[in-house]
């Protein structure tokens, strides 16, 4: 069954990106939703039905980091898997996100090729 | 930290990586120009401080219709006014270019951290530093037009 994704990308520019990058790739998705923050991110998540979340880092009110931290803490929604899609790939702060349960990283910028190859595995 | 000479090349190698990947805009580096810019006339720029081990900034300066040419084709949708969407795009090249600055100056982006992205524009401003700075400013060429990445890094 196709897999629902929550992008959060406080650039509305880079999830038009992103969206259209996961159509270019081929993936097979569900339904795309769409937060601003941490803080959208994590009500959109308590309300809609999502498999996956694709997350900046580097964001306001509620960075990627923190709202991983967020997240864990969380019964209903802390297990649903997060890939962080960012500037940020230093081995420091991947490794927190990583530590904090984010299942992988894809730099900005990337290529239609490139997320499917590292996305397509997890679709 | 790489050499003048070294950021340069990499930034080129970084600027057309996110135009011919993302922006799916062909450029051309036309050069590096070694005087500060002048007064920029109906522009946008987009830029991104860094703080840490490195001080300073990174901008990236369209004059306004290379600015809606870039945004056209990022979103893949005609844009014909200066409005958020690019702003949100020029910010967001700005980001990404900063974000691979990181990487240029430290080994793999540790100690240094980048602010959010802002963007400015207007008919006429200037844009200038008052802190004791190496600067670096290249010259891109896009078929809509020319643009130029400036960073200035604290000495």
């Amino acid at each position: 069954m196709a897999k629902n994704v929550l992008l959060v990308d406080d650039s509305s520019t880079m999830r038009k990106i992103i969206s259209r990058s996961l159509r270019q790739a081929g993936l097979d998705f569900g339904e795309i939703y769409e937060a601003g923050d941490g803080q959208e991110a994590l009500a959109m998540l308590e309300k809609e039905s999502i498999d996956i979340v694709l997350s900046d880092i580097n964001m306001p009110n509620m960075n990627g980091i923190e709202f991983l931290r967020e997240k864990a803490n969380r019964p209903g929604i802390k297990d649903i898997p997060v890939f962080m899609i960012s500037t940020e790939t230093g081995d420091d702060i991947i490794g927190e996100a990583k530590s904090l349960g984010a299942i992988g990283a894809l730099k900005k910028p990337f290529t239609p090729d490139k997320v499917n190859e590292v996305l397509g595995p997890l679709m | 930290m790489n050499s003048f000479a070294e950021i340069n090349e990499k930034l080129i190698e970084s600027t057309i990586e996110i135009f011919t990947g993302m922006v799916m805009m062909e450029i051309s580096v036309a050069g590096e120009q070694l005087e500060k810019l002048g007064t920029l006339k109906k522009s946008i720029t987009g830029m991104v401080g860094l703080a840490g081990t490195h001080k300073g900034l990174l901008a990236v300066h369209f004059p306004q219709p290379v600015a809606l040419a870039v945004t056209s084709n990022f979103l893949g949708m005609e844009v014909e006014e200066i409005n958020d969407d690019v702003q949100d795009a020029i910010g967001e090249i700005a980001n990404m270019l900063g974000g691979n600055l990181k990487t240029i100056l430290s080994d793999r982006g540790k100690d240094i951290q980048l602010s959010l992205p802002s963007t400015i524009f207007g008919d006429e401003y200037a844009f200038s530093s008052q802190a004791e700075v190496d600067q670096i400013i290249l010259t891109f060429q896009a078929a809509a037009g020319s643009f130029t990445v400036e960073v200035e890094l604290e000495r």
